[in-house]
C-alpha cells in the first residue's frame, strides 16, 4: 500500500466527494482491483496499442464479479509478450519454459484438485513448438481454461511467419503459409468450449470467461488481438486505437458458426463467437 | 456530476483508448506529459459523465477507475 501513496496526486478535500457508500478502497486513491495485481510491475511492458493489457483487465474483472474463490485460482503462461502476463498478477502463478505450457498446467491441476487453472497463451505456446501438448492436453481433457491471445506474428523475429499468419502474407525471405484454423483443431480433438473475441469486445470475453468458471473441462476461448510491432510495420493501420478498432471492423458475430468455416482469409471478415459448448 | 474519475497520471501509457471509448465527451489528452513522457487523458465536462464504466473497463495499465457519487433525493 505504500507505494501507491505517492500516485496520488488529490488533495483531501477531494478524496472527501465521494460519501459513505463508496468502498473505502476508492477513497484512498487506490484502484479497486488493487489486490490481485502486483502493483510494482505496473505499468506493464506491453507496447501502446496491444491487446493484452485489456483482455488482463477484462480476466481480473471477471474474477472479482464472478463468486469464485481468489486463492484457488492459478495462472500459468508461456514465453513471449503473454508470458509476461504471471509477473502482473497477485494470483498463483509462474511462467513456464519454451513451450512446456500445458504440461506445466496439467501437473497443477493433478496435484491441487480443487483448483481452477487458467493458461494464457500465445501462438508459439499452442501451434509452433507447443503443439503435441496442446492436442495431448485436449485429447485428455484436463481441466484448464485456455486463453489464447492471436496476435498472428512472431513479435520476435519481427516478419517472420507463423502458422496463423494471414494468407497472402509473404515474409522478407519470401515465405508463405496457409493460415491455422485454431478453432477447428481443437474441436477435433475433443474441446467441448470454443469461442473466438477480439479484446474490443470486452463484454462478451467476459461472458466467455465466466462460462468456463461454471464447468469443468478442457475449454478454449481465443482472442484475436492487435500486435503494434506488425500494424505499424504493414504501414496500413493507424496508431494504438484505429489498430483495436481495425479488428473490430473487420469482424462479425455468428454464434454456433461451424468450425470448418473459421478462417482467417484475405478479403473474409473475421467470424467471433461461441461455436462450441457441449458441456 | 454523477461519478468521479480517478486518474493515476504515472501508470498511464497514453494509448487513448479510454478518450476514444468515452460516448459522453468527458475525457480529453492532457498537454502536460507524466515522468515518463506519456499525455495521459484529464476530465474535460466531469458533468457529462453517466457512470458507464468502459474507461476502467478497457485501460490496459488500470490507470483510471470511476466510483459513484450518491445523488441527493429530490423532494417533489
Amino acid at each position: 500500500m505504500s507505494t501507491n501513496t505517492k500516485y496520488h496526486l488529490e488533495t483531501k478535500e477531494q478524496r472527501n466527494i465521494g460519501t459513505s457508500e463508496m468502498p473505502l478502497s476508492c477513497c484512498n486513491g487506490v484502484h479497486p482491483s488493487e489486490n490481485l495485481l502486483q502493483v510494482s510491475s505496473i505499468p506493464s511492458v506491453w507496447c501502446v496499442g496491444c491487446g493484452i493489457g485489456t483482455v488482463v483487465n477484462t480476466f481480473i474483472q471477471t474474477v472479482e464479479r464472478s463468486d469464485i474463490d481468489f486463492n484457488k485460482i492459478c495462472v500459468v503462461s508461456g514465453i513471449g509478450c503473454t508470458g509476461k502476463v504471471a509477473e502482473y498478477l497477485n494470483f498463483t502463478s509462474y511462467t513456464t519454459t519454451a513451450c512446456d505450457l500445458f504440461e506445466f498446467a496439467a501437473n497443477v491441476k493433478s496435484k491441487n484438485t480443487s483448483s481452477r487453472v487458467v493458461v494464457f497463451s500465445n501462438n508459439a505456446d499452442l501451434l509452433v513448438s507447443g503443439a503435441a501438448d496442446f492436442i495431448n492436453s485436449a485429447g485428455r481433457d484436463d481441466d484448464l481454461i485456455v486463453i489464447h491471445i492471436n496476435n498472428i506474428v512472431f513479435t520476435i523475429t519481427e516478419y517472420g511467419i507463423v502458422p496463423a499468419s494471414p494468407f497472402l502474407r509473404i515474409s522478407v525471405d519470401q515465405n508463405f503459409v496457409l493460415p491455422f484454423n485454431i478453432p477447428h483443431l481443437a474441436e477435433s480433438y475433443g474441446v467441448r468450449y470454443i469461442a473466438r473475441w477480439t479484446p474490443l469486445r470486452a463484454g462478451w470475453l467476459m461472458y466467455s470467461i465466466m462460462d468456463t468458471f461454471a464447468k469443468r473441462g478442457f475449454s478454449l476461448i481465443e482472442v484475436v488481438s492487435p500486435c503494434s510491432i506488425y500494424c505499424s510495420a504493414s504501414d496500413t493501420i493507424g496508431d494504438s486505437v484505429e489498430q483495436m478498432e481495425f479488428y473490430d471492423r473487420h469482424s462479425v458475430i455468428r454464434q454456433g458458426e461451424c468450425t470448418e468455416n473459421l478462417d482467417m482469409r484475405a478479403n473474409n471478415r473475421i467470424i467471433l463467437g461461441k461455436f462450441v459448448d457441449k458441456r | 456530476m454523477k461519478a468521479k474519475i480517478n486518474i493515476i497520471r504515472e501508470r498511464c501509457k497514453g494509448c487513448k483508448i479510454c478518450v476514444e471509448i468515452c460516448q459522453a465527451d468527458v475525457l480529453a489528452v492532457s498537454e502536460e506529459s507524466n515522468n515518463n513522457g506519456y499525455f495521459p487523458p484529464h476530465v474535460k465536462n466531469p458533468d457529462n459523465c453517466i457512470y458507464c464504466g468502459m474507461c476502467e473497463m478497457f485501460c490496459p495499465d488500470f490507470a483510471i477507475w470511476v466510483t459513484a457519487i450518491a445523488q441527493k433525493e429530490v423532494v417533489t
